[in-house]
């Protein structure tokens, strides 16, 4: 294991974009953590708190990140909001790679109107833009955490149950499959065996960059004032009083905005930085076995002193 | 597929939807007005009826009376969407160009401090919000810099007679250059943003597909045959590479559709985006169901556009030499 953690550490170590992120990804979700497990504790200043002697403050040594029109710490409101966003990003991202993973292993495993049905269906989810979905649905269920994580997720698993399918498929057209089936090994013993050590990486590091993608269209929602209730302090909505606060006032609006960006940032990159140094559409095993890794850094080798004139794409479509 | 996103949408809107006619007939409503609000458009009818009716209006083309305004929602999105097209597609010029342009020379220049610069770039550009992005053009270039207006389409103050509905064409087209103007410099603080914020997977894909041809087989063979450097470029590598480029640009037009929502909220272009906001926070779904309509369409036009290029970049196809 601990070796194995070794090679991984390396891998994210050996490629500079992989590791800002997973500094980033880090801070953020330790933060989070932080915030929810001391119940708010960690914040300088209460983000309830109005006080209007010092509403509007830029961001100074006692405010980081100044006050807003009410005179609330836009500090600790960021930090009190972080476990909304990453909480509710990470959410969705997980139950709709779990269902990705069953819809998209059963398809693929066993084609025929089940898998024709699944796909049909993520071609109509795919074909319109998301976010209008999602808007609808959270905004006829009304404000509440689990109707907009609901409203996220119902757009939200087709890219995985693609994912998922083209992979099985793929593993299932293997002979060391048609001899397991041989064999006589049940379904999930394939399914564990053979099928997720091949799917998992992948997922895995889409799932990664995914977590970025959720958090700022979940930030959009909270933007256009649309799912999250009320008194929640939500990044963007943070970044929605424009109206009356872009001109004068910028930094209340820009910096939870920023906020935003930097921690999508860091998913994505991290995500991103993964995806290049394992190429996981060649080598799916290196993540989930660990003994690939030498093979990796074998053929880098090879690109460099080998016959090859250049090195290869390592990026997948 | 069309009929199919229709039912998604028939349903998500209809079983969610606790009383729609409270809403629409206003919050002070007496009870006679919200029933002839429900009966009018069909509310109390079984579920199966209201799919008829739903189905039998999209296929003629008729989306109903906006239960809000009163007009005819097909008016609406006439009025609304050569906007958003006008904007779209000004986005979608500075997306091939420029994300053509930078994941060529990413890709050409690989391993390269201008190759990395560009990839952080993209990938930041692409984890930007729409809205941050939106307002900080606004504050840079309107309001510290004031070199751009911060919101409208530039229609204010001129009487045209509108041909498709796009303002920049419509000018253009009758030779209204004030006109043109106006709506130009009005464009441009949008689209540039609209464009920049989602073109990130253009380049990437643009940098990757150059990768992969510029060391192919067929490439090192048109050099052995003695074209120029130039030639070998232009028709064998990035030719062959924007293929996937193509399909990959197809698909940020559903992007392109989601940042309008926001873009126009904040540049206070009157188009489609903001239009179908309005509907969804007011649960207006009449209107929703049109706008959804009308971006579905988009989209799949787009996909079909891209079905149609094909063949003009892919030798195999049209002139069965080089590949």
């Amino acid at each position: 294991m601990s070796g194995e953690g070794k090679r991984l550490r390396r891998l994210i170590t050996s490629n500079p974009l992989s590791m800002f992120g997973l500094v980033t990804a880090t801070i953020f979700v330790v933060l989070a953590v932080a915030e929810t497990v001391t119940f708010g504790k960690i914040t300088p200043f209460n983000p309830y708190q109005v006080n209007f002697d010092q509403a509007n403050l830029s961001p100074s040594l006692a405010h980081f990140f100044g006050t807003d029109f009410e005179g609330r710490d836009i500090f600790s409101q960021v930090i009190a909001a972080l476990p909304v966003d990453i909480g509710i990003s990470v959410a969705v991202v997980v139950v709709s790679a779990l269902m990705g993973v069953v819809l998209g292993t059963l398809a693929g495993y066993f084609r025929g109107a089940f898998d024709e049905v699944i796909m049909r269906l993520t071609d109509m989810f795919l074909a319109f833009p998301q976010i209008i979905m999602s808007l609808a649905i959270a905004a006829t269920l009304g404000p509440s955490l689990v109707n907009v994580s609901l409203s996220l997720i119902v757009v939200w698993w087709p890219p995985y149950v693609r994912l998922v399918r083209g992979a099985v498929l793929a593993v299932a057209a293997e002979d060391y499959v048609s001899v397991s089936k041989a064999l006589n090994s049940s379904f999930l013993y394939i399914v564990r065996k053979d099928a997720l050590p091949n799917v998992l990486p992948s997922v895995l590091v889409y799932a990664t960059t995914d977590i970025g993608s959720a958090l700022l269209t979940l930030s959009t929602l909270g933007f256009l004032n649309v799912g999250i209730p009320p008194a929640m302090p939500e990044l963007g909505r943070m970044a929605s009083n424009i109206n009356y606060s872009l001109f004068l006032y910028p930094t209340q609006v820009v910096i939870p905005a920023l906020v935003v960006m930097v921690m999508v940032a860091g998913f994505s990159f991290l995500g991103e930085g993964l995806r290049e140094s394992l190429d996981v559409k060649l080598r799916p095993h290196i993540l989930i076995r660990g003994r690939g890794l030498e093979k990796f850094e074998d053929s880098q080798q090879k690109k460099i002193t080998g016959p090859r004139p250049g090195p290869r794409t390592d990026e997948s479509h | 597929m069309l009929l199919g996103v229709a039912l998604i949408v028939f349903f998500i809107s209809h079983l969610l939807n606790p009383n729609p006619a409270l809403l629409w007939a206003g919050p002070r409503a007496r009870p006679e007005t919200i029933k002839a609000v429900a009966a009018a458009y069909h509310l109390n009818d079984p579920i199966l009826n209201q799919l008829y009716y739903y189905f039998q209006s999209l296929l003629t083309g008729n989306f109903g009376t906006d239960p809000q305004t009163g007009r005819s929602i097909l008016s609406e999105i006439l009025f609304y969407a050569p906007n958003t097209l006008e904007l779209v597609l000004a986005s979608m010029l500075i997306i091939i160009v420029l994300g053509v342009g930078l994941g060529y020379i990413s890709g050409m220049r690989f391993g390269s401090k201008v190759d990395s610069a560009i990839r952080l770039f993209y990938l930041s550009t692409w984890s930007t919000p729409y809205y941050l992005g939106a307002m900080l053009a606004l504050l840079v270039f309107s309001s510290y810099v004031p070199l751009f207006p911060s919101g409208g389409n530039g229609t204010v103050g001129f009487t045209y007679t509108p041909i498709t509905g796009i303002f920049v064409l419509d000018s253009l087209l009758q030779a209204n250059w004030p006109a043109l103007q106006s709506g130009l410099y009005h464009l441009v603080l949008p689209a540039t943003t609209l464009a920049l914020l989602s073109f990130g997977i253009v380049p990437r894909i643009m940098r990757s597909s150059i990768l992969d041809t510029r060391w192919s087989m067929h490439v090192k063979a048109a050099r052995a045959r003695g074209l120029k450097e130039g030639e070998v470029r232009r028709k064998h590598i990035l030719r062959n590479a924007l293929i996937d480029t193509t399909t990959v640009i197809a698909t940020t037009f559903g992007w392109l559709f989601s940042g309008t929502i926001i873009v126009e909220q904040i540049f206070a272009w009157p188009g489609i985006g903001q239009f179908s906001y309005i509907a969804i926070v007011s649960v207006n779904y009449p209107v929703l169901v049109a706008c959804v309509f009308v971006f579905t369409l988009g989209v799949i036009v787009a996909n079909f556009i891209a079905d149609v290029i094909y063949p003009f970049l892919d030798p195999r196809i049209t002139l069965g030499e080089g590949g």
